[in-house]
């Protein structure tokens, strides 16, 4: 029974010089792992028995200096965590007593990290465990589809009640074919609702513009908007918002959610009384007698719950390139009402807009309508580049402002005569940056512009 | 430092504080528990009540004064006032017997914007509905008509929700004989809003009876579209609401055509089913053409038979 073990009294481990413990009554440890033929041989102090068993006449160390890796082998190896490899002896090589290793080390990880609980005080502990319960959160609500889910509730975030609509598939056919930049057009913005509903619990539509084509019998161009929203109201039975969007628009800020941005307060946000911007001039209220009082006053009912379509005006009226319907009965008669024969025939020919100016003649014509519409201030869901309604100049209630933080832009009517592309990219870009993280901001803000200014050269980091 | 001496106590030592004993049961850990336990409570009583959004619209209940408003549009322009005095005098008394308002326009009374004096009974419709907000339903009856048996009520006869489920006629064509568009058969008297007949040339706007509230309005505001006025109609409000009834679902699920007999009676029976003994009121079609002085002659048969009718009662 050879035995070498490190002279530290560990629990189990009997005594490194050899034999001490030969005829102790110790059992440990109790075979060699190298079978019969260890146990015959005569006691021996390691470190020679290895000298003996390798050495075969090189000295066992070099004075000439070698490489990297022979200098500082041993320095790296010793850090490693040892296994008993060597066939011929069930242990390492002998101690040498005052060479300094951790008993420790020996002892498993487990163990190590009792002691050091025990050693610790009450408070650390307390602090300690606060430190891994706020680790586990972050997970928990960052890692995990968990705040998702928290968020689509209908009574904690509510994100089911909101669905996004998105016109894609504009264009294409044989007529405008469709090309590596009407592509990314669709990929970016796409992928702009995609990231923007994932965040918030709410529910994407992607419709399909170009099944237009279903309607050549009767050419209603323009008027699916409302046979897509009626179906997204079917498909998604719990949702109370629709919002549609256009192709070409690009959420800025994805960091607001529609609850907070909007429909928290609503009746804050929203007026009804088209005085306050009416770019069409329509006489508001209505006077003729024979109505009732809601419908002859200037803000409806005024309770903001009876809104149930919520749109912006741009330069020259109302905008349906991002707009609100709610989930009522009176939405669905909305949707019925708005596009008829009778009218289509009577006016196709000066309806430029199609289904916007006809929603304009709806309201302008019907008490039930001006009921329940209010409108928002364009920038709210709506801004334009300045590249739209520039007529004027620069609009404050109209265009793009980056300070302002503004939440989506609609790169209206783009395709007249404009980059969308170009517009995209810009857009997509800048809510990129406005929208860096700490870090970022972090080396961007102030580590490179310390360094512009200390050798006067731009960095990238 | 050192004082050679103490200090002096006080003469005056503040009295111990009596140990409270509320005090000693609620220990600080205890206190502790019940704090979480509280916070814990306040936050789940807030994530649920903290309001869906936006509760939804009460509906508004009219009380029912009056429970009907008899409208009725005159043309005083064409017909003696001798007549229309009687017509009036007829409405008035049907309705005082129970309780119902009457209100009666004048063509003439609306801006119509160049279209026939025929869509004035829409209007007047929507006028009344603003007059009397409260009442239930409105029926409008056309000046050639006569309430002729003031016994019967409209909101029992023909209103009440059970009654109305076995009248309204169910997948029944809008125009006959051979409209495409149907009347809904999964219909009940509680979806019905709008309830009119048919005669032999399609959709009767003689006599037709609108309950009040949202869809109401709705319905008489589509109906007066000014693009319908200026389409020029073959028969200008009556094509307008086949039209649109034939178009627009959520104006057809809410309607219900009913036996032509139980509102709706015709003198002569050449263009509809022809009155009877019983009937709630008899309309005069075929004069009409024939000018004013016609339908006053006719109506004489008439005035002599609701006169005695509504004596009796």
């Amino acid at each position: 029974m050879s035995l070498s073990r490190s002279p530290s009294p560990v629990p189990g481990g009997g005594w490194a010089s050899p034999g001490l413990n030969i005829n102790s009554g110790r059992s440990s440890p109790t075979r060699g792992y190298t079978g019969g033929t260890s146990s015959a041989t005569p006691v021996m102090w390691e470190s020679s028995r290895l000298k003996k068993a390798g050495g075969s006449g090189y000295p066992s160390f070099q004075t000439q200096g070698s490489g990297f890796l022979s200098k500082h082998m041993r320095k790296i190896s010793s850090s490693l965590p040892r296994f008993n490899t060597s066939n011929s002896s069930p242990y390492a090589e002998k101690e040498k007593l005052g060479r300094g290793r951790w008993s420790a080390q020996n002892v498993p990880l487990l163990g190590r990290i009792r002691g050091l609980m025990g050693r610790m005080g009450r408070k650390m502990k307390i602090r300690l465990l606060l430190l891994f319960m706020l680790l586990f959160c972050i997970i928990i609500f960052y890692n995990t589809p968990l705040v998702y889910h928290w968020r689509r509730t209908s009574w904690l975030g509510g994100g089911q009640k909101f669905v996004i609509i998105l016109a894609a598939n504009i264009g294409g056919g044989v007529m405008e074919w469709k090309g590596a930049r009407e592509w990314a057009i669709e990929r970016d913005s796409v992928r702009n609702k995609k990231k923007y509903v994932a965040r918030w619990g709410y529910d994407l539509e992607i419709v399909d513009m170009s099944t237009k084509k279903r309607y050549a019998h009767e050419w209603r161009e323009s008027w699916e908007k409302v046979d897509f929203i009626r179906t997204a109201l079917r498909k998604y039975p719990k949702a109370e918002w629709v919002w549609w969007l256009d192709l070409n628009t690009f959420i800025m800020e994805p960091s607001y959610s529609l609850q907070d941005h909007i429909f928290n307060n609503l009746h804050k946000h929203v007026y009804r009384d088209i005085n306050e911007y009416n770019p069409l001039n329509i006489t508001h209220p209505m006077t003729e007698e024979h109505l009732d009082p809601d419908s002859r006053s200037p803000v409806g009912d005024g309770n903001v719950n009876s809104v149930n379509l919520v749109l912006p005006q741009d330069c020259s009226g109302f905008n349906l390139g991002s707009f609100f319907v709610r989930r009522s009965p009176w939405t669905d008669r909305l949707l019925d009402i708005w596009w008829d024969p009778v009218a289509y025939e009577q006016k196709h020919m000066e309806w430029e807009h199609k289904e916007q100016d006809a929603l304009e003649q709806l309201y302008t014509t019907q008490p039930w309508i001006r009921k329940h519409t209010g409108f928002l201030p364009q920038r709210m869901i709506n801004s334009f580049p300045t590249g739209a309604c520039n007529e004027n100049g620069n609009d404050t209630r109209i265009h793009y402002d980056q300070k302002d933080r503004d939440f989506l832009v609609n790169m209206a009517g783009c395709e007249w005569g404009r980059d969308c592309w170009g517009e995209m990219y810009n857009f997509r870009e800048l809510s990129y940056w406005l929208n860096r993280n700490p870090w970022e901001l972090f080396k961007e803000e102030f580590v490179a512009v310390i360094w512009f200014k200390l050798t006067g050269q731009k960095v990238k980091l | 430092m050192h004082f050679a001496l103490p200090p002096r106590k006080t003469s005056n030592p503040p009295p111990y504080m009596p140990r409270s004993k509320r005090l000693h049961t609620l220990r600080r850990s205890r206190l502790k528990l019940i704090a979480i336990t509280g916070l814990f409570f306040l936050t789940v009583i807030y994530l649920l009540t903290r309001g869906n959004g936006h509760p939804k619209l009460k509906k508004r209940m009219p009380t029912g004064n009056p429970p009907v408003v008899v409208v009725t549009v005159f043309d005083e322009a064409k017909y003696g006032k001798g007549y229309i005095d009687t017509i009036k005098e007829n409405r008035i008394k049907y309705a005082e017997k129970h309780g119902y308002q009457t209100f009666f326009a004048n063509i003439g009374d609306y801006d119509l914007k160049g279209a026939p004096g025929s869509w004035t009974k829409v209007v007047a419709m929507r006028h009344a509905l603003t007059k009397y907000p409260e009442c239930h339903f409105m029926w409008y009856l056309d000046q050639n008509a006569f309430v002729m048996n003031p016994q019967l009520k409209i909101e029992d006869h023909i209103m009440k929700m059970a009654k109305l489920t076995d009248l309204m006629k169910k997948d029944q064509p809008v125009v006959p004989p051979d409209s495409i568009i149907k009347t809904f058969s999964h219909l009940t008297g509680q979806d019905v809003d709008f309830v009119l007949t048919q005669d032999k040339e399609g959709l009767s706007v003689g006599s037709f009876i609108v309950r009040n509230g949202e869809w109401g309005e709705f319905f008489l505001d589509t109906w007066f579209d000014p693009i319908y006025r200026s389409y020029n109609f073959q028969k200008a409000e009556a094509h307008a609401l086949e039209h649109i009834v034939q178009w627009h679902p959520t104006i057809l699920a809410r309607l219900a055509i009913i036996d032509q007999r139980l509102i709706n009676s015709y003198s002569q029976g050449n263009k509809g089913d022809q009155y009877r003994d019983g009937d709630i009121a008899v309309r005069l079609v075929d004069c009409v053409t024939a000018g004013a002085q016609a339908c006053e002659t006719e109506s004489q048969r008439f005035t002599q038979q609701w006169r005695t009718s509504f004596g009796k009662s």
